[in-house]
């Protein structure tokens, strides 16, 4: 009987060693992982893919029924708005028709001046709308899945814009998924400049909904409500695309409105300007 | 032998469901949702089922289980490789100390301690990736964040409690 109490203390004592050895184990693989992720190899990144690949699919199912309910939520909603804002729309659209001639115009000019110039226009745009399947958004990460990739010719780093301005951009490729870096991530470093003034600067995410912009020269005039476009240095998002506003300046610390609503994004669209 | 054959495979499913419906969980809260009352701030799903699974069902919601949550929530997440998977484990390690003080007690209780525990495990992801990034993350919304999971937590468990009294059998069986 002695015997038997002592061989399952043994055992259970064995055990305990063996879960304890597993979780360090398990915690000694956590930071590995991290470790590899930091020398940014890229068996992680494909590795990532092809599981983001294999996961996306169950979110997607949940998005059908979730954007039921967000639906019925939406219209509810905006009821009340729809008779000012049709209002303020025909009025946009009869100012944005007089626009639509003066762009036609200065178009045409543009053509006649380039040509006398012997100017070499850069390939075309090519885009592809994708639906956003999967959103992430607090402290510690921003960033969307959408519902597209390598198969439709996305590549990692195409700019990624919304119907108001730059999202962000492609981080990972998958075969029919993309992960994109919004640029409120902390990862999102892009060159920018303001429009008036033509200074330039970086935009950097700090994970907050407002990211900011550094390395701005010290004599620079800021004003805030300026507004903040890609300024095409590096060459990885061409110039003129735009960003936001500013909406506060404090020491060393502008910081920037976008003009989407990164937390509202149903769809997106991914460009690729051949860069 | 068939009708063994059933109750082993239905058994083996019971052992799985808390493992599954935390994933479910996990997968809903990615899912873009615009009539959200705090913007784009989502509960930490993830801490919320391993607190609850492990306070309530230790016996099949294993190391393994929160290892594989983890590295689930790290492929979907935009965070570094293995963040997830590390905070789940110091979750866990927390959880394995303490259960003793939280299980079987009335829920406020519980949920007391949940609050701490996602204070501090929250905590300590901020300070991971802190020192990954070599720059301090903002703290105001890890707070926020943690007010926003603290409060889901009541909601959360209350589905989870639904699979656990409806759907898996005692732990005698």
């Amino acid at each position: 009987m002695k015997r038997r109490k002592s061989l399952f203390m043994h055992l259970s004592n064995i055990r305990l060693l063996a879960k304890k050895f597993a979780l360090a184990l398990l915690f000694l693989s956590a930071f590995v992982l991290m470790l590899v992720n930091k020398t940014d190899t890229a068996i992680i990144e494909k590795t990532s893919s092809v599981a983001t690949d294999a996961l996306s699919p169950m979110i997607d199912i949940l998005v059908i029924p979730a954007r039921a309910v967000a639906d019925v939520y939406d219209y509810l909603k905006e009821l009340k708005q729809i008779h000012q804002e049709n209002q303020e729309l025909r009025q946009e659209n009869r100012k944005l028709l007089q626009a639509k001639d003066r762009a036609q115009a200065l178009e045409i000019e543009n053509r006649i001046l380039s040509r006398l110039l012997n100017y070499v226009t850069p390939p075309e745009a090519k885009f592809i709308t994708a639906r956003v399947i999967a959103e992430e958004g607090d402290a510690f990460s921003h960033s969307l899945i959408a519902y597209t990739g390598d198969a439709k010719g996305v590549r990692k780093g195409q700019v990624v814009l919304s119907n108001r301005g730059v999202v962000g951009r492609i981080e990972q490729v998958g075969k029919l998924y993309s992960k994109i870096i919004l640029i409120t991530d902390i990862n999102s470093k892009i060159p920018v400049m303001v429009e008036r003034t033509r200074v330039r600067g970086i935009l950097t995410g700090d994970n907050t909904p407002t990211p900011k912009m550094v390395f701005i020269p010290l004599e620079a005039e800021l004003t805030v409500g300026d507004r903040i476009v890609t300024s095409g240095v590096a060459g990885v998002f061409p110039a003129g695309l735009p960003i936001g506003k500013i909406s506060s300046i404090e020491k060393n610390n502008v910081k920037i409105k976008t003009f989407t609503n990164l937390e509202r994004l149903e769809y997106v669209k991914i460009v690729d300007y051949g860069l | 032998m068939s009708d063994e054959l059933s109750e082993n495979i239905m058994t083996y499913l019971q052992r799985l469901l808390p493992l599954l419906s935390s994933l479910l969980l996990l997968f809903l809260s990615y899912v873009p949702m615009d009539f959200l009352l705090f913007g784009d701030i989502r509960p930490a799903m993830a801490i919320v089922c391993v607190y609850f699974w492990m306070i309530h069902r230790p016996d099949i919601f294993n190391l393994l289980s929160v290892y594989f949550l983890g590295l689930v929530d790290d492929i979907i997440s935009n965070v570094p490789f293995g963040t997830n998977i590390f905070t789940l484990l110091v979750l866990y390690l927390l959880i394995s100390n303490l259960s003793r003080f939280l299980s079987g007690k009335p829920f406020i209780i519980t949920w007391y301690g949940f609050a701490i525990i996602a204070l501090v495990v929250l905590f300590t992801k901020w300070l991971v990736l802190s020192i990954y990034y070599a720059q301090f993350l903002p703290l105001s919304i890890v707070g926020f964040s943690f007010m926003v999971t603290a409060a889901a937590y009541p909601f959360i468990s209350l589905v989870l409690a639904f699979v656990q009294n409806n759907l898996i059998a005692d732990e005698e069986l």
